[in-house]
């Protein structure tokens, strides 16, 4: 057994179990009972403002192995611990935190006494008014498990605080935390591939065809298989990371050696891309898991959000429709069955995010969360159901039928969802979306009429639609039979059309008068000239192939840094056209969200 | 003086979508904001265009409006406001409390001064008035401000184009020069030039980015160290200092990008005092009437010189981390504040006992550091500078900087238990390195020192492992040697545990 002055002074350091174990070549739970054999736990102090001097009554604790004067206030209640998400990053980011808020606020109306443990001095979880208790600590193991034990919790709600407590949910379980919600083999069958296979079989759910691969030549195998293009992934991440879209065998060598790490144990996944398929993203809250026969449980959709953009592009980046303004009755019928199937089969307890591609009248799984998703608190508002509150209380014992949420809600009006990206902080990024998430945040565009909801969220999101000008369009030689189409609805707006040759050619032939200006490479005055001019009110720019050109790089960023709106793909492009007209038509004016729900 | 009887409604106006340089820390504010106020009776009409924010929740505004935070739609719900309280015969006025959403909140409130709305449709600003945002925000007369008042400044001029610019120049004197946009959040677009071409060209770009087409050229304070001060005041003048946050990272590295600590760490009582004296200062010339500021400082590790960097009139990123630093609830009492309060009148919900008048205490040390995301951003240059990069932030809580410090990194979720040892291997560009194998190369581990990066506090320990001196990492990077002191203690401890296996 360790020293126990030694110990002691790496504890009073700041030494996690973890250093210390790899230090003195032994293992974190090794340390952790040597310690606790030793007597050496951390104690609780209160930030209070006044030095302890004064009584303190909000209870707001951090710990420390300064020991001794430890300041918890002992209760009998049952304790319920959130865990929040730490630092907010690209990919998770204020929608978990607003999830745990929700979850300390319904538990604490339920009458169970609310622990919130995070680490991000920026949030609203971390407001000493907000849980019970609020624990200023990191969110590892070792540090959650003490005050689990400490405070001799009841259970633990580890779904709502993104991948952070999600990572540490299974050790937590092991050492005798009751993770309470969605059982973990079911998270467990969403998450590992074959399981998950297996299940869609059996529920006959198709999903595009995919294969795992361990190392490069296997990778090339199942692409070769499948046929490019095909999306490539590590297995286990939140905000994909290091996912691609790859359309060659050079491509996929080049991912494989420099993207990611693929081994037996963290295998790369590879699915079949679905071109030019629509993405609809599915939140639903379920009690099934409460009910020894499956089918008496409740499950409601809380929202079907439709893409505007085409897959491919992350659902955190991605602009959505709420409900979907483009899906037949019959393929929204789909959806709604598989999400129902699927919940049941999980026994889901809470909340569950699906992900599907529609391609034609197939709609296609791609992928399941048996938790808090990103999209809840926009849902949540659209329809004016508090999803993440409700759901906190189905984790904690309440059937749907009990919380009066049995009928899912469709809205008669639109809530547009855009995302809004750092681009103009790191000048030279290309600003092409991709499955690799990089917006820091959202609007909502609310309206009675599509077109004003998204013209709102455009404003909102500080890009707002022009309603004259001149439009610059350049497309991939894929769009241009889609382009003449788009750029006739610009015409008939009144905008003036702008274009290099390729483009401006295909517009002309379609009989739409443009003005054809030098590519950067033929001469001056050229797209960047007028950008930076301010003579380019709108660019429409869709990448042309999988390596972009230098040039259209050069257009993009030039739009971002000049403030220019800009529209890397035609939906986009058509949707900012319908906001258009319907600002030229009537305006917009302002409701309040009590006035619509 | 009691709460005030001639508001019937207050307009908050939050920060919209979570952006680099103004994230969830306003959801805070605001939220806070919403229920001291309606605990106080008032209506209170929230616009917010983000949907993730626990603000825009419909119980927490009497009329919530997810709309676009543009002036053209503030004023679209500013008159509905006023028609809809003419229908309800309301007793007493609507008034717009601009200064707890961010940057954006205090840009619209500004635009609808100058656009007349406030005016038109009798709405007064609350909190801070508008000729006040303006001394605090125009860099030129802040600064005019501050030589007045007997405090020192940067040497610095403004400009409009780039002859103004060079001119400014000329008259400094020296490189490197700061370059700030006026009226950008963040410091979007700002920068520090090292040599004649680059100036020009951050110059240039500055004056495009700035709203107001004008950017602000300055005498660099490059390894000055760095100070801010929380300070609050009401309207019989009673000031009081919540915190004292101290730069781990001197001068040169956006705040928001440097690893903070509080309260401060190397400053004699007599420096701190006057320090605090010079923040009364401050707010009482620049006239916040009621509420919040974040004051910044800088101090020449040479000489001693301080000098007032500037001041944000409002609830600020800082206010959040100082709220939670020291548990004083600065958004809740600024909201209170600005309905007439005094802060003798109110009273700390922490202790029940003592008015929030009372400076809090604090018998601990907060480190905060901020999380990046360049990963996501390979064409991007990582160097740190005057422009805010990282996209988020974890605190941590200890008795002595080195607890909170290394509790801290852990909390950063980056795969580190802390400031190393723990086995993983350092990955720096293409190159990996074992976590306890051989000294990292001296060139790199110079380079990583010398200039500032998001990895710079455990180049600090490689650079211990390697043989460096306090002196030597202090000449690198100017981070005082008293933090340099307390992290060769964590270097060398660990060692005394490795010895442990051997």
């Amino acid at each position: 057994m360790m020293n126990r002055d030694l110990l002691a002074k790496a504890k009073s350091l700041g030494f996690s179990d973890r250093q210390i174990a790899h230090l003195t070549g032994t293992t974190e739970d090794d340390i952790r009972s040597t310690r606790k054999k030793l007597g050496l736990v951390p104690s609780y102090r209160l930030v209070d403002t006044c030095a302890a001097e004064f009584e303190a009554y909000t209870p707001y604790y951090y710990s420390t192995y300064d020991t001794g004067d430890d300041e918890i206030k002992p209760s009998d209640t049952k304790k319920v611990m959130i865990l929040g998400g730490g630092p907010n990053r690209i990919g998770q980011g204020i929608e978990f935190d607003y999830c745990c808020v929700h979850a300390a606020f319904a538990l604490k109306e339920d009458g169970f006494e609310t622990l919130m443990v995070n680490s991000n001095p920026e949030t609203v979880s971390t407001d000493y008014d907000t849980s019970d208790k609020l624990f200023f600590e990191p969110l590892t193991l070792e540090d959650v498990l003490h005050i689990y034990e400490r405070e001799k919790c009841w259970g633990a709600i580890a779904q709502f605080g993104g991948q952070t407590p999600l990572n540490l949910a299974l050790a937590l379980q092991k050492n005798g935390v009751n993770i309470i919600g969605t059982s973990p083999q079911s998270i467990e069958i969403a998450e590992d591939r074959k399981l998950f296979a297996a299940m869609l079989k059996k529920l006959n759910i198709p999903q595009p065809p995919n294969g795992l691969a361990t190392n490069e030549a296997e990778a090339l195998e199942a692409a070769q298989k499948l046929t490019y293009p095909v999306l490539v992934r590590p297995s286990f991440v939140l905000g994909g990371r290091a996912m691609q879209i790859v359309f060659s065998d050079a491509e996929l060598r080049h991912y494989m050696r420099f993207a990611v790490e693929a081994s037996p144990e963290r295998p790369v996944l590879v699915d079949k891309f679905l071109e030019d398929a629509t993405e609809v993203d599915v939140d639903c809250i379920a009690d099934v898991g409460h009910f020894a026969n499956p089918n008496e449980g409740t499950i409601v959709i809380g929202g079907m959000l439709e893409h505007i953009e085409f897959a491919g592009v992350h659902s955190g980046d991605a602009a959505m429709v709420l409900p979907p303004h483009t899906l037949s009755k019959s393929v929204i019928e789909t959806i709604r069955t598989y999400t129902h199937a699927m919940a049941r089969e999980l026994k889901v307890i809470g909340l569950m995010n699906v992900q599907y591609a529609v391609k034609g009248d197939t709609v296609y799984v791609l992928e399941v969360n048996p938790r808090a998703s990103r999209t809840v608190p926009f849902v949540s508002k659209a329809i004016g159901v508090p999803l993440a509150k409700l759901a906190a209380k189905v984790m904690a014992g309440k059937k749907l039928k009990e919380l009066d949420f049995t009928e899912e809600i469709w809205t008669k009006y639109w809530a547009v969802k855009e995302s809004v990206f750092p681009f103009n902080r790191f000048h030279g990024q290309d600003i092409l979306l991709s499955p690799e998430m990089r917006s820091t945040g959202e609007v909502m565009g609310l309206d009675a009429d599509l077109g004003i909801a998204y013209a709102k969220s455009q404003m909102a999101a500080n890009s707002p639609l022009p309603l004259s000008g001149k439009v610059f369009i350049s497309v991939s030689d894929a769009h241009k039979k889609q382009v003449a189409a788009v750029a006739k609805e610009y015409a008939d707006l009144g905008f003036e059309l702008i274009s290099t040759s390729g483009t401006a050619k295909v517009l002309s032939d379609a009989g739409l008068k443009v003005q054809q200006i030098h590519k950067l490479a033929e001469g001056r005055p050229n797209a960047i000239d007028l950008l930076k001019n301010r003579e380019i009110q709108l660019v429409i720019n869709t990448p042309a192939g999988q390596s972009p050109r230098a040039d259209e790089v050069k257009i993009r960023t030039t739009a971002v840094y000049t403030g220019t709106p800009i529209m890397t793909t035609l939906s986009g492009a058509r949707a900012a056209a319908l906001g258009i007209a319907a600002l030229k038509k009537s305006g917009y004016a302002v409701k309040t969200v009590q006035e619509y729900h | 003086m009691p709460r005030r009887t001639d508001i019937h409604s207050v307009l908050i106006i939050g920060a919209g979508p979570i952006i680099i340089g103004q994230a969830c820390e306003f959801d805070y504010s605001v939220t806070q904001a919403c229920k001291a106020l309606r605990e106080e009776g008032y209506r209170i009409v929230l616009v917010n265009s983000n949907p993730a924010t626990i603000m825009t929740d419909p119980e927490f505004a009497d009329r919530t409006y997810i709309e676009p935070i543009t002036p053209e739609c503030v004023e679209k719900i500013i008159v509905r406001e006023v028609e809809e309280m003419k229908r309800m015969g309301a007793k007493g006025k609507l008034v717009l409390l601009p200064t707890l959403g961010g940057q954006t909140a205090l840009n619209t409130a500004m635009a609808l001064t100058k656009r007349g709305t406030l005016e038109k449709y009798g709405v007064e600003m609350i909190g801070a008035k508008a000729d006040a945002i303006e001394r605090g925000e125009d860099r030129q007369i802040f600064k005019d401000l501050m030589l007045s008042i007997g405090l020192d400044v940067p040497i610095s001029g403004t400009a409009h184009n780039l002859d103004e610019a060079r001119a400014v120049a000329e008259k400094i004197g020296r490189l490197p020069l700061i370059i700030r946009p006026a009226y950008t959040l963040g410091g979007t677009g700002g920068g520090i030039a090292y040599n004649r071409d680059e100036f020009e060209v951050m110059a240039k770009r500055g004056i495009e980015l700035s709203p107001v087409s004008e950017i602000l050229v300055e005498e660099s304070l490059l390894g000055w160290k760095e100070y801010e001060m929380e300070v609050m005041r009401d309207k019989a003048d009673n000031c009081v200092i919540i915190c004292s946050i101290e730069n781990f990272d001197p001068m040169g590295v956006h705040t928001g990008d440097s690893i903070t600590v509080a309260p401060i760490q190397t400053l004699t009582d007599k420096e701190y005092q006057i320090m605090r004296d010079a923040s009364f200062a401050v707010i009482r010339a620049v006239g916040v009437e009621t509420g919040g500021s974040n004051i910044q400082f800088g101090v020449s590790p040479d000489n001693g010189r301080m000098v007032i960097i500037e001041m944000n009139p409002r609830v600020s990123r800082s206010s959040a981390l100082a709220s939670k630093a020291t548990g004083f609830p600065i958004a809740k009492i600024a909201a209170k504040l600005a309905v007439g309060y005094l802060l003798d009148e109110i009273k700390n919900d922490i202790t029940r006992e003592t008015p929030a008048s009372f400076e809090p205490t604090i018998d601990y040390v907060v480190t905060k550091i901020p999380r990046f995301a360049f990963e996501k951003f390979p064409q991007a240059d990582p160097t740190l500078n005057t422009q805010m990069k990282s996209v988020g932030e974890a605190m941590a809580i200890g008795r002595t900087f080195k607890e909170s410090l290394q509790k801290c990194l852990r909390s950063l979720e980056i795969g580190r238990s802390g400031l190393g040892g723990d086995g993983k291997p350092w990955r720096i560009g293409a190159d990996v390195y074992e976590d306890r194998g051989q000294p990292l190369p001296r060139e790199l581990i110079t380079q990583k020192l010398s200039s500032p990066n998001a990895e710079r506090i455990f180049f600090i320990r490689h650079a211990m492992r390697a043989g460096f001196s306090v002196e030597e990492i202090f000449n690198l990077t100017k981070i005082d040697r008293w933090f340099l002191v307390q992290i060769k203690e964590i270097v060398d401890f660990e060692e005394e545990l490795a010895a442990v296996k051997n």
